[in-house]
């Protein structure tokens, strides 16, 4: 579903993502740890196509993104550290702009349907966004995502600031989006919740993945250890 | 770029701003000014009904006098009053700083006096709160400050990155923002189109006016649009909300402010004028070296009185069939008014001289050319103006010679003096000669004088629109 060849970009002479190579399957939860400025959100962008490789290719869907933005932008969503929106609107009012914007024209009852799948209350989905806590205005993104039906889900530190109980309720929704055919690709610090949301984890380094496992081979003590040790 | 998503993401952007109190609070704020600007407007247009009343009193007066010397008539004179322009009500331009009433008379080129700067403190020079001068000066600031976040705000919060892959285009986000805060802009914009055409509506105007609104309207329209592309374009070319306003902010100041003033200053520096007493001076100087024409024997006029009594064969003015003295005066009027035309002509020169620089500064600043066309149109410009002086002097001119012409025929050759009740003129003679009557220039010479303007408006509207594209292939939602 997604796909890194040979990928690198370099900002003038600082190498940002060098030579990139990484899939992740139909389903899977692929969690990407790394100091800040270690190329994870490079890499995002990337895939994103708002950042041109400066050599090799990034795949979604097996179209390379640079040569289809279109097509590949109509099966990605992207979730932000922060999900900012528009304050002066609602959760509801946001999801429907955005939704329309990808194209699906979804009624209102059937809006209010994904917010909840997404866990946002039904008593918050009129409130203004500028209402919402953290993580609620993770779960309107995460909502963005599924009325778009996005097959790949690009996560930028999606857990940064979240409160335990937050972060426990958004890995279960990973962990249900995951199970519903969705790839999720998250950029994150948090080394636990790494191990416990994806089904993988890699460590990227100066722009180097400089290490990729699967999560049952490794608890998260093991992890940390290994993160303290190569970075 | 697709319809459907350009008008999501401006109805996004009207929605987005609606949802805030601000925007109330600032309609409000223009509702009241655009009253008080109206208000204003009306008062001073209500000025014309006076200007109308002392004209029709210095007719009844003129024509009131009794069987007289025709030369006296001709220094009894009359006034001039300079009405208003319909449309004056919307753009006031220069007409504070110029004068309204001048008395015409035999001889002498009064100046244009009792401008209202004249009878005013000196607040006036800041400006007279106009609706055209809300729509140039106020209306920008306040699209600036709805706009100027427009795209940046939402690269600093990652929304933009979002936008982008929910599939939107750069263009189609630029273009969407830039309609709804051009939207907007009209909003704004539509109270002060719908009171001028209120206000027009009072009175019955000949299509002439209703093509100058048309032509200021569509002109204001334009200006809104470069406005709200030019937020649009700082915005997306800035890296933080703060640096974008602040740009603005200077440019607003720049092309408001900075470049007018200096202009202005530069092209007098360049161009200076004389002193309304340098300038009176130096065309008494040149008149008396023409000698008197009211004195029969002045020295200057000896050449001219020995080749008329050549002419008709007589040895003396007295034998001549007509009177001299009128036609010496006929002869120094004429030479006296040339005189007088081309000093003001040169006066008037330097002056377009100075503004030339303004003129062509509007091409690298809309505000200097709907500014300028805004006032050539509402007939408040200096042209205007200088179109009334020239026809107030011409009818001067008239007037005089006519006098004179009645003096010639009518009074007897051997007759020098015009005091007494004796050689006169009869009465009748005052009602047949017109009264003053002031033409605006036509609207074809009004759009001809402000070309650079109109090319202005239509160039910056061009440019934005290449500023727009260009951002939308290069712009970066990082």
């Amino acid at each position: 579903m997604l796909e890194a060849v040979n990928l690198s970009k370099k900002y003038g002479q600082k190498d940002a993502v060098v030579d990139l190579n990484l899939k992740v399957e139909k389903g899977e939860v692929f969690c990407l740890l790394g100091q800040n400025g270690a190329g994870k959100t490079t890499t995002i962008n990337l895939f994103l196509g708002l950042l041109d490789p400066t050599s090799g290719k990034a795949l979604v869907g097996g179209l390379d993104v640079v040569e289809n933005k279109v097509s590949t932008n109509q099966i990605l969503a992207y979730i932000p550290e922060v999900v900012q929106l528009y304050g002066n609107l609602s959760g509801l009012e946001n999801l429907e702009f955005f939704s329309k914007l990808a194209g699906q024209k979804i009624a209102s009852d059937e809006l209010s349907k994904l917010l909840l799948e997404a866990g946002l209350q039904e008593e918050h989905h009129k409130s203004k966004l500028s209402s919402y806590s953290k993580g609620m205005r993770q779960k309107v993104g995460i909502a963005i995502a599924l009325s778009k039906q996005a097959q790949v889900i690009f996560m930028d530190e999606p857990t940064s600031g979240l409160d335990p109980k937050a972060t426990d309720e958004f890995t279960n929704i990973c962990k249900s989006l995951a199970k519903n055919g969705k790839s999720i690709f998250m950029a994150t610090h948090d080394i636990f919740n790494a191990v416990n949301v994806g089904d993988r984890v890699g460590i990227m380094n100066e722009g180097r993945l400089i290490y990729s496992s699967h999560t049952e081979n490794i608890d998260a003590s093991e992890m940390q250890e290994l993160y303290l040790k190569t970075i | 770029m697709r319809r459907d998503v350009l008008l999501l993401v401006a109805r996004q952007f009207w929605t987005s701003v609606f949802k805030s109190k601000a925007i109330y609070l600032l309609l409000g704020l223009t509702l009241i000014l655009l009253f008080y600007a109206a208000f204003s407007g009306v008062s001073y247009h209500e000025q014309n009904h006076h200007r109308i009343e002392h004209q029709q009193q210095a007719r009844e007066s003129w024509e009131a006098n009794p069987d007289k010397h025709p030369h006296r008539m001709a220094h009894f004179g009359t006034f001039a009053f300079r009405l208003k322009h319909p449309l004056s009500i919307f753009d006031f331009g220069v007409e504070s700083f110029t004068g309204n009433a001048v008395f015409l008379e035999a001889h002498k080129q009064n100046v244009v006096n009792f401008s209202e700067a004249s009878y005013s403190t000196s607040l006036i020079r800041f400006g007279e709160l106009s609706m055209g001068m809300i729509l140039q000066l106020i209306l920008p600031l306040i699209v600036f400050f709805l706009g100027y976040a427009a795209i940046v705000a939402d690269r600093e919060n990652g929304t933009l990155k979002i936008l982008l892959t929910q599939g939107a285009t750069w263009k189609e986000v630029l273009y969407g923002r830039a309609l709804g805060l051009f939207g907007l802009s009209c909003l704004f914009y539509l109270p002060f189109v719908f009171a001028t055409v209120a206000l027009l509506l009072m009175e019955s105007y000949t299509a002439d006016v209703w093509i100058r609104l048309l032509v200021i309207l569509a002109s204001y329209l334009l200006y809104l649009f470069i406005v709200s592309l030019l937020t649009i374009i700082i915005s997306v070319g800035s890296k933080t909300s703060k640096n974008a306003l602040v740009k603005l902010l200077g440019i607003w100041l720049l092309l408001v402010v900075v470049i007018p003033r200096t202009s202005q200053a530069v092209g007098s520096f360049l161009y200076p004028t004389p002193t309304k007493l340098e300038f009176r001076g130096a065309i008494e100087e040149e008149v008396i070296q023409f000698g008197d024409s009211h004195n029969a024997n002045d020295p200057y006029y000896n050449f001219i009185r020995d080749s008329v009594l050549e002419v008709h064969g007589v040895q003396s003015i007295n034998e001549l069939p007509f009177n001299y003295p009128g036609f010496q005066m006929y002869v120094g009027e004429k030479i006296s008014t040339e005189i007088y035309v081309r000093h003001h002509k040169e006066l008037l020169d330097q002056y377009r001289r100075q503004n030339q620089l303004t003129k062509w500064l509007a091409l690298v600043n809309p505000y200097l050319g709907v500014k300028g066309l805004s006032m050539a149109l509402c007939g408040t410009d200096l042209e205007t103006y200088a179109s009334f002086q020239h026809q107030a002097e011409a009818y001067r001119y008239e007037l005089a010679q006519a006098m004179n012409e009645l003096q010639i025929k009518h009074i007897r050759a051997n007759v020098t003096s015009s005091e007494g009740k004796v050689n006169v003129v009869d009465r009748e003679e005052w009602k047949s000669f017109p009264d003053f009557t002031y033409e605006y220039p036509t609207v074809e010479s009004t759009l001809g004088s402000e070309l650079l303007a109109l090319i202005s408006i239509l160039l910056w509207s061009v440019v934005a629109l290449g500023m727009m594209n260009y951002w939308a292939r290069n712009a970066s939602a990082l």
